[in-house]
């Protein structure tokens, strides 16, 4: 290992033991890492984006190959930053018509096409005989879910009678989807301690090792 | 000996759990967890895992590609959860390169993912012998996903005219054979947000490309429905998905490494549950009011 990779290790094994000293309570080498963080994540934001898309995508192009035309997404683009002035920030407003237009086209297609549709065409074609009785039972299962998790969602009637009945059934199946997404979230979270667990111990305990032993 | 390391860790983790509804102080719950994340990593304890049919899937999409397929593989996701999502795509990249795939990868992510790629890719192209811009490309960064997913159905090269190391596409021969989504067979997005749903709505949807994914837990029971309406071909869920995939590659690494340290913070946590809720109920009959 270079002298290189060792000082790379030991910043980060710093910064990471910093950071987890604020599960003991707040301290200044928390507050730390975290400004440090902050600010080298603005800083590396920055240069990506002047390099992989101001000059890749416009400057470039336009200076390249000629693309002249590209200074208008490029005007869209400073003239968001008139709202930072007062007596201007109305110009702001036609970049922000033009995205929001643009977005609201975009999603409009995806999302209906990709994700609603689908959707309720897997839900209606998931009750198949020919699955078996255990396939059967968790195709009821998710119609079930889905009807009564809609019901719930729907305020124009009162909840009582069946209605009421149906809608608290889908709080259960809500209550269920959320017991697994916590469940989930706990796999997640601990998934990332043992990550920095394996740094700590194999990448700085080498470098240690190496070092003084 | 090892035995014995884990009876004293268990009544350590009683002991602390004990301290917790003694004292009301969460602390000892940390303390309790680092316990029982660093024990298993130190002595290297490993459980068995079953596949996770999800994953085969995955797996099986992958391995049924004809040989030098053209695939493209996503590293959409954040420094911040490398330990999920690196060993996913370090799995998923050896099946490819076994298969002799010639792989495209990029990343919507600014903030760790190119460097990431960068690092994996060439990692794992000198173990597999593989040539840079012949047999792999990493393609790199570009800002504003939902223009780069819908462009790149048109042109890569209109979306990337350089690749990660400022390389024009033109000057790369296996881009000459990949223009657009067309000349893609498969791709597999390891994602930690939710651009992994874009992957699904615009380029599934409107390019009619299969898509496999790996994400972080956190998002799979999301995900889930989009693997059962048959949107997504195959799914790595988390830690779990990415030791599936290395047991089935027959690579072992971190995630598999890491996986007996999750299943014992688990089975403390569901402990900590139960005892925390029985103490609740008791103290609630008695009147105490005390949580």
């Amino acid at each position: 290992m270079s002298f290189v990779e060792h000082l790379q290790i030991w910043i980060a094994a710093f910064f990471m033991l910093s950071l987890f000293s604020f599960l003991y309570k707040d301290n200044p080498f928390y507050k730390l890492a975290e400004h440090i963080f902050a600010g080298l994540s603005a800083g590396y934001y920055i240069g990506l984006v002047w390099h992989a898309v101001i000059l890749q995508t416009m400057i470039n192009p336009m200076i390249q190959d000629g693309k002249w035309w590209l200074f208008i997404p490029g005007l869209l683009g400073v003239m968001m930053f008139s709202r930072f002035f007062k007596g201007f920030h109305w110009i702001s407003r036609y970049s922000l018509a033009f995205v929001m237009g643009n977005t609201a086209g975009i999603f409009l297609l995806s999302e209906l096409h990709g994700k609603v549709i689908p959707q309720v065409q897997a839900t209606m074609r998931s009750v198949d005989p020919s699955q078996g009785f255990g396939g059967l039972l968790l195709s009821v299962i998710i119609i079930t879910g889905v009807i009564s998790t809609l019901l719930y969602f729907y305020f124009s009637k009162e909840h009582k009678g069946l209605l009421g009945g149906v809608a608290k059934l889908g709080i259960w199946f809500i209550m269920v989807s959320f017991g697994a997404h916590f469940g989930y979230t706990v796999m997640a979270r601990i998934s990332l301690l043992i990550g920095q667990v394996q740094f700590l111990i194999f990448d700085w305990g080498g470098s240690i090792q190496q070092i003084f032993f | 000996m090892i035995v014995l390391a884990y009876i004293l860790l268990i009544l350590a983790g009683a002991f602390l759990l004990y301290m917790t509804f003694r004292t009301n102080d969460r602390r000892y719950i940390y303390l309790a967890v680092a316990f029982y994340v660093i024990f298993p990593v130190v002595l290297t304890m490993q459980l068995p895992i079953d596949i996770s049919p999800e994953s085969q899937q995955l797996y099986d999409a992958i391995a049924a590609l004809p040989d030098s397929s053209a695939v493209m593989l996503t590293f959409d996701y954040y420094a911040s959860t490398l330990a999920e999502t690196e060993p996913m795509s370090r799995a998923v990249l050896h099946h490819m390169f076994k298969k002799n795939c010639r792989v495209v990868t990029m990343t919507t992510i600014p903030l760790g993912g190119p460097s990431i790629s960068e690092r994996v890719t060439r990692d794992l192209a000198e173990e597999y012998g593989k040539e840079y811009g012949v047999d792999y490309v990493n393609l790199g960064y570009k800002a504003n996903y939902v223009a780069v997913l819908k462009g790149m159905g048109s042109s890569i090269k209109a979306i990337y005219p350089a690749d990660n190391s400022g390389t024009p596409l033109d000057e790369i021969p296996l881009m000459a054979e990949i223009k657009n989504y067309d000349d893609l067979d498969f791709i597999c997005v390891i994602a930690d947000n939710g651009v992994v749903e874009y992957w699904m709505s615009i380029v599934n949807a409107q390019y009619g490309i299969k898509i496999g994914s790996g994400v972080t837990a956190v998002m799979a029971p999301k995900i889930y429905a989009y693997v059962g309406s048959g949107q997504m071909t195959g799914l790595l869920g988390g830690m779990k998905g990415a030791a599936d995939y290395e047991k089935l590659v027959g690579k072992p690494d971190a995630a598999i490494k890491g996986m007996a340290a999750q299943s014992l913070v688990h089975l403390f946590i569901i402990f900590a549950v139960i005892v925390g809720n029985v103490i609740y109920i008791v103290e609630r009959r008695r009147g105490k009011g005390r949580v």
